[in-house]
């Protein structure tokens, strides 16, 4: 790998103007799997083009979790769009030292597609060894969160993530009756949006039979 | 700063005083799905600024919010008042409450709203002079003619040109609709088709046009567009709640959380 690759590809994002354009400079900058890439990357995130934040979202989630602190320093707080991607590839590296930053997110983050991904990545995040059990609580709570959120497809992904945890041997008693009752919550005629209900059901149904 | 009651909400839409407050209560009561018992009657109320010359411009701001709200609400005792307002020589109004009485799915609305096509492309459907609008909210009509859902003859013959129209967005609007109302395929697949625009503003469009239709054989496309996850979550939750055996649908939008 030389400098010189990886300028090259920066300079060709540079001069990119048209949307096919971009696409093929970011496959470009994703093709040479360079950690140095890593920043650029997130820089394309908040060109708000979702064809190409798309390509740069897939890169960024290659790299793997070396990535990991690059991302949790560059998240810019003013571009709704960049912050929903890095949370999203955060959650799909499901690794422990994003915990905090989807706490937040779910938390705080006004945009409903942010809460979103930061519940799906509570959903699928993996936890380490030395800190699992407290972890594990720590999703489920903002679980639980989400399940009390306005925006339907937050209570959506809630649905989807209680489940995920619900399969898992380690929850003890008292989370899994919690997490019961918040599945039955939105499976029922209180929760006013079908396919949330529809989620749910689909959820008990499936932790009944396994 | 407290949130407001609904009781506080009413009071506010009910004074005169301060129509920013009345405008900001209209769109409350719509959003919050108020079962009040004043609330139709307080927004059919503020239908009535319209019908003044001069219309007052903050007035015609809250009746805005308040033909918005009705839309939301679905109680046909605004049926009349709205079907009257289709005449309404003000292209918002006109657009907006075509919008409200599709949603309500309102049976009477059709002959008024196919009326309003029927000159076709070279009426309707032409732009006015030295402005980006059609003579007619084109897209409103169509879309609140397919979401109505009467499939009669006559009201697929009038959309049908729409699907030539040269504004990408107006076409999709006429095939969402002709696929509602005949369930044809043939109409699905020139929605995919426009998925595949280059303009993301026209893929968005067609992708929402295809989520309302409830066609499953969409999800697929729908899942791969080039568009936003957010909105292909909006799209596929529309094709879920519409079919009796929602699994691959939910499914998909599994895979873009």
């Amino acid at each position: 790998m030389t400098n010189t690759a990886l300028d090259q590809a920066l300079q060709t994002l540079e001069r990119a103007t048209s949307t096919p354009e971009l696409v093929k400079a970011t496959q470009a900058l994703c093709a040479l799997n360079d950690l140095e890439a890593a920043k650029p990357l997130v820089k394309v995130l908040g060109f708000n083009n979702p064809a190409v934040a798309a390509v740069a979202t897939q890169g960024l989630i290659q790299l793997g979790r070396d990535i990991v602190p690059i991302l949790l320093v560059s998240l810019d707080a003013r571009n709704y769009g960049a912050r929903a991607w890095v949370v999203k590839v955060i959650a799909a590296l499901r690794d422990p030292r994003g915990l905090d930053l989807l706490e937040h997110a779910l938390q705080a983050d006004i945009a409903p597609s942010v809460r979103r991904s930061a519940t799906r990545g509570l959903a699928d995040l993996e936890f380490s060894e030395d800190a699992a059990h407290d972890q594990l609580v720590r999703c489920f709570e903002g679980l639980l969160k989400a399940v009390r959120d306005d925006e339907w497809v937050v209570r959506y992904a809630a649905a989807y993530g209680l489940e995920q945890r619900l399969n898992s041997a380690a929850v003890s008693a008292h989370l899994a009756e919690q997490g019961r009752a918040a599945l039955n919550q939105l499976a029922s005629d209180a929760e006013g949006v079908r396919v949330v209900q529809l989620r749910a059901l689909k959820a008990l149904q499936r932790l009944n039979a396994g | 700063m407290e949130p407001l009651s609904e009781t506080q909400v009413i009071k506010n839409l009910r004074q005169t005083e301060d129509p920013s407050a009345q405008y900001y209560a209209a769109w409350w009561l719509g959003k919050m799905r108020s079962q009040h018992p004043d609330a139709i009657p307080l927004l059919l109320r503020a239908l009535e600024a319209l019908d003044a010359t001069p219309i007052d411009p903050e007035q015609r701001g809250v009746a805005l919010n308040a033909i918005r709200a009705l839309g939301l609400l679905r109680d046909m005792r605004a049926e009349q008042p709205l079907l009257a307002l289709l005449h309404s020589n003000d292209y918002t109004v006109r657009e907006e409450v075509v919008r409200t009485l599709g949603a309500m799915g309102s049976c009477g609305a059709v002959e008024g709203i196919r009326a309003l096509l029927a000159s076709g492309l070279e009426g309707a459907g032409a732009e006015q002079p030295s402005s980006p609008l059609l003579n007619e909210p084109c897209e409103a009509l169509l879309e609140a003619l397919g979401d109505i859902g009467d499939g009669s003859s006559s009201n697929l013959a009038v959309i049908q040109p729409f699907t030539e129209h040269p504004r990408p967005l107006i076409r999709s609007a006429a095939c969402r609709a002709l696929l509602q109302l005949t369930g044809l395929d043939q109409w699905g697949m020139e929605l995919k088709k426009l998925l595949n625009h280059p303009e993301p503003l026209v893929r968005r469009g067609a992708l929402l046009d295809l989520g309302a239709t409830g066609w499953l054989a969409a999800v697929p496309s729908i899942r791969t567009a080039a568009v936003e996850p957010s909105l292909k979550l909006v799209a596929l939750r529309e094709v879920a709640e519409r079919n009796v055996d929602p699994n691959d649908v939910l499914d998909a939008m599994d895979g873009l959380l």
